[in-house]
């Protein structure tokens, strides 16, 4: 259960007391199964997308994700009224492909954080994906980070949180 | 101290591992954050 982005985030939310909720996709860390190429991790998204609304009775639910997590999360952003929003950090359009980029499309709010030296998640390629996605949207480009963002963990969480803290 | 729950919960005979922080001060809304995965490009 430990990345160096999703701690950073996950406890910037805490320590700000706002209710955060993280998971292992299947075949990671404890979580049993497969990894399946990402229709079994939509499926896993939604599993706790219900367990929050159905069983701790939440309304609002805004959707952080990065890399394969943001290609999945931002992808379930239809799934429910109930999820008002997204960011997604160093979104891999070019490794998931165009169902995920579609699934992503939105009028919901949404940011994109992208690091200018991320090399798995082009930078190069940014602009023309972010292009895609209708308004409302915004982007804030991490200047000297790559995709693992060490070093730069908590301008991506400061980032996080103001854009949450603007739509909620 | 902050009190964060641990649990799994199961999809299709799934388990998956999960960490939860319910806010006392917010109980309606909620951030659900995404892990990259470790088969995915190593990260």
């Amino acid at each position: 259960m430990y990345n160096n982005v999703v701690s950073e985030v996950f406890n910037k939310f805490i320590n700000n007391t706002i209710s955060c909720l993280r998971f292992n996709f299947r075949a990671v860390g404890r979580s049993t199964g497969k990894h399946s190429s990402g229709r079994g991790e939509l499926s896993d998204a939604k599993t706790f997308i219900d367990f929050l609304i159905n069983e701790k009775k939440i309304e609002k639910i805004f959707i952080c994700g990065y890399s394969y997590g943001a290609a999945i999360g931002c992808s379930v952003v239809n799934y429910s009224n109930i999820l008002i929003g997204y960011v997604a950090i160093s979104f891999p359009w070019d490794f998931m492909g165009l169902k995920y980029k579609k699934l992503s499309q939105t009028d919901k709010p949404k940011l994109f954080i992208q690091g200018n030296k991320d090399e798995i998640a082009r930078y190069e390629k940014f602009q023309e994906h972010y292009n895609f996605y209708d308004d409302p949207k915004d982007f804030k480009i991490i200047q000297g980070a790559d995709h693992f963002y060490w070093g730069y963990e908590h301008s991506v969480a400061d980032e996080v949180f103001k854009f949450y803290r603007s739509i909620v | 101290m902050v009190e964060i729950e641990k649990f799994f919960i199961n999809n299709n005979d799934i388990k998956l591992e999960a960490e939860f922080f319910h806010s006392h001060s917010d109980r309606i809304s909620a951030v659900l954050v995404l892990h990259p995965h470790p088969q995915f490009l190593g990260v």
